[in-house]
């Protein structure tokens, strides 16, 4: 039973850096990823390759993952970000369906398969095999995660202010929307998810693409729908409460999904800040017209 | 829910890639074009709603699985002819469109165009949880085995039953196009795309406007969601997914609120998938309309035809 | 026909209308003028019910418009040519004309008025099947008109119809209206171009920032000096004389 509950409370961990990196995207970039789940599976790859192949270091997985992640993010990003909301969505869902076909498809990642005996992290000898370790420090990341995420948060609103003091740029800067703005944004967030992905290969120890599919980029983007766009508690409460729901409700699964649907939709139109929502940004977001 | 993309393979593609020449060249070319046909009824639709409300209507994918669903499941009863099912699934899934557009796209209206989009990927999930539950997630085959035949076209082998969808489907689209041409209320629909006060001044109802498009763009991916049942000899919760998803691209491609656009991307679409999957790799051939979804925004996001609206 | 009972109305926050009152009677020809962004074109929207009355009253010939939708008002009776045309680009010349018909079931008349049009318009008949966006600025001012025509109007309101017209398409507008005076049609022209609508028109009202500051017969707002500092300004050359 202790096994269970630590083995939730790690994908919640790991569940709020998708989340809380998506949020980034869609509360201060005001953009919406539908490919999240293809940079969680590209960390996830690659930290597992690395360990397996080159028996590299868990840190150095670590780090790679993040780094190759974000470099696919701002390969992604650089030439997209300029166009419309709706069509970049689409644009990251392709994105993670290629990179969905991609894995099924090479022969280094093991296609279907996927990859198998994923070595447990080991920093400094010690292993973090054991789950409690292994809580502690994904608890640890999660927390570095949402700092990180809160400065950046801060500087938004920091900028902003200033941005409405200096008059005559108040139009431009106020939505610091900037192309780069958004660029560096979309990074960072995919390279937190890479980082997310590391995590979870680390941890389940055998990794698929079934698990870096639309359905999971639709899984988080529904934690933070429903935790609040634009709000860093909300995406952790949406985290936690989708990753540990459905474990409640086991016997109603195949009703799951139908949920899901239900529940994105009742949310939109009822309450589009979420749970936590109501920060002045997201709604300044949601409010803008269509 | 939505999950891994399925290639299926189609019933006559089985010939080696390569081996051929030019006869192989053209049978790739003709099941390229069905399954474009099918996309570019999707497209339609999508293309219709985004000159209309400036939205993507990210569920066009289930409604052409319910079309699927009604039509098969009524063939199943042996009480209803091709025609009759054909229609039926039709009107079923103009039906849904319209409660959708109720339902999942009205109340967000003046919303940041962000949220109905992702309102629509929640209808999406519903409906296709719906039907996994209501059907389960195995396929059904096509009810009525369709007789079909290898006939000579100018020398080459055509199937008939390709030759029926394909004719079947440029049959919809002319009937479409003339629909917004010359009728009154195809020419209401395309007004309000333009300038929806004006048209109001006209005395158009934007409203029903907007469900009439839902209506006529729904009952065009129930019809291509028929099609395809048929031509693959599978109905399932989830075949809508992809289908969806490219005929987005072929919207895209075509010029988005480009009606002709929307045809020739969807062909087009259809063709290049075809080929990438015959000369190039079968494994990726799922990921050819993305790719060139992503090349076309990015080179020539008007589409490939001077996109100036319908 | 149409009053106007102390109106307000704007956008979001923004109040442009703070209490506007006139009125226009059947087979008058009544003027509007005001400078940029007095509240004209909002005025005639808060008629069309496309920019809401929040306070006071608009009716037509006995009818409350006040709450009514703008898709319900032109088969009233109520018709309007938009500031700057608004033809449907892309649809045919004929498309923009039918759709001017859109409430109207009388299809045999509609067929008939179409004709008519075309006569009186010969330009619009040799462009019925180009594309609207195609025609000239004039020749749009014209298609807007004969577009609003179409729904048979009891009365017909123009905004400002000789914007950024040349002197001669401005003739031929005015040539128009005043033809429409003739045969009886009630009109409401707002103008920037006080001269050639105090000309045509019976009456007029002056409106600056959302108040009606001046009313009387065209005759004395010609006279008025205040009018003819700021709208009849002097070397402004007549223009269609
Ligand atoms: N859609 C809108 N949203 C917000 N404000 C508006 C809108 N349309 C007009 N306004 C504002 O309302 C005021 C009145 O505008 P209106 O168009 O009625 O002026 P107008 O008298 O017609 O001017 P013009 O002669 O330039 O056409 C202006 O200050 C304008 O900025
Ligand atoms: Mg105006």
């Amino acid at each position: 039973m202790t096994a269970y509950i630590l083995h939730l409370a790690i994908l919640v961990g790991i569940h709020i850096i998708l989340a809380v990196s998506l949020n980034l995207i869609i509360g201060y970039a005001g953009q919406v990823s539908l490919g999240h789940a293809a940079f969680y599976g590209i960390g996830a790859y690659v930290s597992a390759l690395l360990a397996l192949h080159l028996a590299a270091p868990f840190l150095l997985c670590l780090a790679a993952a993040g780094l190759v992640a974000g470099v696919c993010g701002l390969g992604l990003g650089l030439p997209t970000l300029r166009l419309k909301e709706d069509y970049l969505a689409i644009v990251t869902l392709g994105f993670g369906v290629i990179v969905d076909i991609i894995l099924l498809n090479l022969g280094i990642t093991g296609g279907p398969d996927g990859l198998v005996g994923i070595p447990a992290p080991v920093i400094l000898g010690l292993s973090f095999r054991p789950q409690p370790r292994f809580l502690a420090l994904t608890a640890l990341l999660t927390l570095l995660v949402l700092a990180l995420a809160a400065a950046l948060v801060r500087s938004y609103h920091g900028r902003a202010l200033r941005a409405i003091r200096d008059h005559e740029v108040t139009a431009q800067v106020l939505g610091i929307n900037t192309p780069a703005y958004k660029v560096a944004v979309f990074t960072l967030a995919a390279a937190l998810a890479g980082l997310a992905g590391s995590l979870y290969a680390h941890y389940i120890t055998f990794i698929n693409p079934e698990s870096f599919g639309l359905h999971t980029s639709i899984l988080v983007l529904s934690m933070v729908i429903l935790g609040g766009m634009g709000s860093l508690m909300g995406s952790v409460v949406g985290a936690f409460l989708l990753t540990v729901l459905p474990e409640l409700f086991r016997q109603f699964k195949d009703y799951q999904d139908l949920a899901y649907g239900a529940l994105l939709v009742t949310l939109l139109i009822f309450r589009p800040q979420g749970l936590l929502g109501g920060g002045k940004l997201s709604l300044k977001f949601l409010r803008q017209g269509g | 829910m939505v999950n891994r993309p399925a290639c299926l393979p189609a019933r006559e593609t089985d010939t080696q890639p390569g081996r051929l020449g030019f006869p192989m060249f053209v049978q790739q070319l003709i099941n390229g074009l069905t399954t474009g046909s099918a996309y570019a009824l999707i497209a339609l639709g999508y293309t219709m709603i985004y000159g209309i409300l400036g939205l993507i209507n990210f569920a066009q994918g289930e409604l052409y699985m319910c079309g699927a669903f009604v039509a098969v499941l009524l063939l199943a009863t042996g009480q209803v002819g091709l025609v009759g099912a054909f229609l039926a699934g039709m009107l079923a899934a103009a039906l849904l469109g319209v409660a959708l557009e109720r339902v999942a796209f009205r109340p967000l209206r003046g919303s940041h165009p962000l949220v109905p989009l992702l309102s629509a990927i929640g209808a999406s999930i519903f409906l296709q949880s719906l039907a996994l539950l209501l059907f389960g997630p195995s396929d059904r085959p096509f009810p009525v085995q369709l007789e079909f035949r290898t006939v000579e076209v100018a020398g080459l082998p055509v199937s008939s039953l390709q030759g029926l969808i394909l004719l079947t489907a440029l049959g919809f689209m002319a009937l479409l196009l003339v629909f917004v041409r010359y009728t009154r209320y195809g020419k209401a629909i395309i007004a309000c795309a333009l300038d929806r006060d004006t048209a109001r001044l006209m005395g158009i109802n934007v409203d029903r406007m907007v469900a009439l498009t839902f209506l006529v763009g729904s009952a065009l991916s129930g019809a291509a969601g028929i099609l395809m049942a048929m031509y693959y000899n599978a109905t399932y919760p989830r075949m809508g997914l992809l289908p969806g998803l490219k005929a987005f691209s072929a919207a895209i491609l075509g010029g988005v609120g480009n009606i002709p656009g929307a045809i020739v991307g969807g062909l087009l679409l259809g063709v290049a998938e075809s080929l990438g999957a015959a000369y190039l790799s079968s494994g990726y051939k799922d990921a050819v309309a993305f790719v060139i979804l992503i090349l076309v925004l990015l080179l020539r996001p008007q589409g490939i035809l001077r996109g100036k609206g319908h | 026909m149409l009053t106007l009972k102390s109106v307000q109305a704007g956008y979001g926050r923004l109040v442009v209308l703070k209490g506007v009152s006139l009125h226009v009677r059947a087979g008058e020809v009544v003027t509007l003028i005001g400078g940029n962004g007095a509240g004209k074109s909002t005025l005639l929207k808060a008629v069309c019910g496309l920019v809401p009355v929040r306070r006071g009253a608009v009716e037509f010939a006995g009818e409350d418009l006040t709450r009514l939708p703008a898709e319900r008002i032109v088969s009233l009776g109520l018709a309007l040519v938009p500031e700057g045309r608004r033809v449907f680009s892309s649809l045919s010349v004929a498309a923009n004309l039918e759709l001017g018909a859109f409430h109207r079931r009388d299809r045999q008349q509609v067929r008939r008025d179409l004709e008519e049009l075309m006569g009186r318009f010969p330009i619009l008949r040799e462009r019925a099947s180009q594309p609207a966006g195609t025609l000239s600025g004039g020749e749009q001012q014209i298609l807007a008109i004969a577009r609003a025509l179409m729904s048979r109007p009891r009365l017909l309101m123009l905004d400002e119809p000789s914007m950024g017209l040349a002197p001669k398409m401005l003739a031929q507008v005015y040539d128009i209206l005043a033809e429409l005076k003739r045969s009886g049609t009630t009109l409401l022209l707002v103008e920037q171009n006080a001269r050639a609508a105090l000309k045509l028109a019976d009456r007029g009202y002056v409106l600056e920032t959302g108040r009606i500051i001046l009313q009387g017969t065209a005759a004395e707002l010609q006279e008025d000096p205040e009018v003819q500092r700021a709208y009849l300004g002097k070397g402004y050359r007549e223009v269609w004389e």
